[in-house]
């Protein structure tokens, strides 16, 4: 078929009428929260980092060699005259020792009695200096890394691959991209374009078109906002230089992924709009498919929109290794390579988009049948 | 050679089992042509079907020479309004009409402009600017015949057009009709109400069951059904004397007599011979008053076609 001039200039007027459907639908409300919960979640978490930050430096912060200093058995009267400023510092007293404490042997020889607890804690504005102290003296030294931009960045691959993936961009797509035609469907207006001097085949390029763009924007941006609420709070200079160093592209390739997600499962739901009239079966079908792709043979794992998207993640979502079989479940299959990841989509979207150009031709208006 | 007619060929159509249109072969010409048929007698199927939002699982058609299945052509001459509105909810009127235009290539303003003049056809202006969605049944079934004609179709096609129209709107609707077969458009409208039909056809398309019962002139599908007699109001002065005349005749096979003895209701199966016996009466020195056909209008023949079958 020779596409001409016309026909790109009518795809695009589709494509520019779709638009505010597709980001206007008040069906696709639920869309907006699937796309912008990791950056809610991160930005939650970045503003409660912020309000801890603060309480933790309100006294000040504490040199990090001297709270490095501080070992078990050291009285507390010594660590506070090198360090007078704690962030926090709590003091109580136990009528009963605590079960954990000793074993029952112990307990039976020695008569309970009261004890002194204290806990006291310390910002070097990096980390939290955690220490209790029983009858006066050290039993316990606990350091944490207040931010640890290296866990924000793992935490968002995990969310990025297994619930924005998987879920948000999955689901998102099937509630754009089936809306174009079933939607229509449903509404009986589809005869509105059947109607205009528009070869079928341009219809379904400009509504993909106007699907594509709004999917993208919402979960493209989606992606970047949580990245971005992901970084904002981590202002050391660790974080920083991985900013600088691979921090945008990181970013792009987090917006890529989704792009190309938009991509892949707006093509496989604009088909199965047009074939099918139950959205749900071929979503569970199509979860289905992707969850048990792991499994699959390889050549069959590269029909699959997940494996090309998780080989364009930046970071891996590493399994926590204590839980095999969450790790069997989940664990994705050998990444390809990026430039084939990204040829491998637009394949896949390529052949289903020819079959759904053969299904828009077909497709009849029979209102009272839907 | 472009084609002047829409012409159905052997065309069918089954939804899954149910029957839409059977065999059905037609050439329409350009004027206003009715399809006439009870609710589900395949109305609908054929418009659908003439303007590619069905297929014919068997058979052919083509509108002047086109292909249903080439909208991209088909489309540029021909206009739909369908039953259905397709308007999105924050479309007026106005961006409803000039929106489809916009595909046909217009410019916006050209777009606009066409927009405004097919609302002003339809008496719709004052309403172009609030959303179609507030628009009550009546506005909403011009604003779909505005949308149809904004691209002025050599084709228009149209179903159940006159659907919740007032008296007013529906003569300027039908005065519009009228005006577009004048410049030998085709005019493919619906009913079910079959007094629009009698008054606004030039042709009409009789279909029951998915079957074309008839097609032609409303006279002249009449004078096809031989057996169907037709139906006469005879104002005379010696009705009694004239109804025993008219008795001798074999062609008539009913004479009722009103109450006041003025007026004979006589039903005969040969128009021309009645009209000959008449004649050779007044010639006999009966007077006659007046002679008025009863059941011109299509329902008498509808209903005798059908069978009464409307749903």
């Amino acid at each position: 078929m020779m596409i001409t001039k016309v026909q790109v200039q009518q795809a695009w007027t589709i494509a520019r009428i779709e638009m505010r459907r597709a980001f206007l639908s008040k069906r696709g409300l639920w869309v907006y929260l699937l796309a912008l919960f990791p950056a809610v979640a991160f930005f939650g978490h970045g503003l409660q980092m912020k309000f801890m930050e603060e309480r933790w430096s309100r006294n000040g912060l504490t040199q990090a060699r001297v709270v490095d200093s501080f070992t078990k058995g050291e009285k507390v009267d010594e660590i506070l005259k090198r360090a007078p400023n704690p962030s926090f510092d709590h003091e109580w007293t136990n009528r009963r020792e605590d079960e954990g404490d000793r074993d029952d042997k112990d307990r039976k020889t020695q008569p309970e009695e009261p004890q002194r607890r204290r806990a006291i804690s310390y910002y070097d504005g990096q980390r939290v200096i955690d220490l209790r102290f029983t009858n006066g003296v050290l039993v316990e030294k606990h350091v944490r890394f207040f931010r640890d931009p290296t866990d924000d960045r793992r935490v968002f691959a995990v969310i990025f691959q297994f619930f924005y993936l998987r879920l948000a961009i999955f689901f998102g797509c099937l509630g754009i991209f089936m809306n174009l035609f079933r939607g229509e469907m449903l509404d009986k207006t589809l005869h509105f374009w059947f109607l205009a001097p528009v070869r079928r085949e341009v219809l379904l390029a400009g509504k993909y078109l106007a699907g594509l763009v709004a999917s993208t924007v919402i979960f493209g941006g989606g992606a970047l906002l949580g990245y971005a609420a992901m970084l904002w709070p981590n202002t050391g200079v660790d974080a920083q230089a991985f900013i600088a160093a691979a921090g945008w592209s990181h970013a792009f390739w987090y917006a890529a992924a989704a792009t190309l997600g938009c991509l892949g499962y707006g093509s496989v739901f604009l088909a199965a709009g047009l074939l099918l009239k139950n959205p749900i079966i071929p979503a569970a079908v199509i979860l289905l498919w992707e969850s048990i792709n792991n499994f699959l043979p390889a050549a069959l794992q590269k029909l699959s929109v997940l494996y090309y998207l998780q080989s364009l993640c930046p970071e891996s979502a590493l399994i926590d290794e204590q839980q095999p079989l969450l790790r069997l479940l989940l664990a994705p299959a050998a990444p390809a390579s990026k430039s084939l990841a990204v040829l491998g989509l637009v394949l896949v979207t390529a052949l289903v988009l020819w079959a759904a150009s053969r299904a828009v031709t077909r497709i009849e208006i029979n209102y009272s049948t839907e | 050679m472009k084609g002047t007619e829409v012409i159905f060929e052997d065309v069918s159509k089954f939804y899954g089992e149910v029957l839409g249109v059977n065999k059905v072969t037609l050439h329409i010409p350009p004027g206003i042509t009715s399809l006439v048929g009870p609710n589900g007698s395949g109305k609908t199927t054929l418009m659908n079907l003439m303007t590619g939002l069905i297929h014919p699982g068997r058979g052919s058609i083509t509108v002047l020479g086109l292909s249903p299945r080439d909208p991209e052509q088909l489309m540029r001459v021909t206009g739909y309004a369908t039953q259905f509105d397709s308007a999105p909810r924050w479309a007026t009127g106005m961006e409803f009409v000039s929106t489809g235009l916009t595909l046909y290539g217009y410019s916006p303003t050209e777009a606009r402009d066409r927009a405004w003049q097919a609302l002003e056809q339809v008496g719709l202006t004052e309403a172009a600017g609030r959303k179609v969605a507030g628009y009550s049944k009546g506005m909403r079934q011009r604003v779909r015949l505005a949308q149809a004609i904004a691209h002025d179709p050599q084709v228009l096609v149209l179903d159940e057009p006159l659907n919740g129209l007032d008296p007013l709107v529906r003569a300027e609707t039908i005065s519009l009709f009228r005006r577009y077969a004048a410049e030998g458009r085709h005019v493919i409208l619906s009913s079910h109400v079959l007094q629009e039909v009698d008054l606004i056809s030039d042709q009409v398309i009789l279909i029951a069951n998915g079957m074309i019962v008839a097609e032609g002139e409303i006279r002249g599908v009449r004078d096809e059904m031989s057996e169907h007699p037709s139906q006469f109001i005879i104002r005379c002065r010696d009705a009694s004397r004239i109804a025993s005349l008219l008795f001798c005749e074999d062609h008539v096979t009913e004479i009722k007599m009103n109450d006041d003895r003025l007026g004979l209701l006589v039903l005969t199966r040969n128009r021309e011979e009645f009209s000959r016996a008449l004649t050779r009466i007044a010639l006999a020195g009966h007077v006659i008053d007046g002679v008025i056909p009863s059941d011109e209008s299509v329902d008498a023949l509808y209903e005798y076609l059908i069978g009464g079958g409307r749903a």
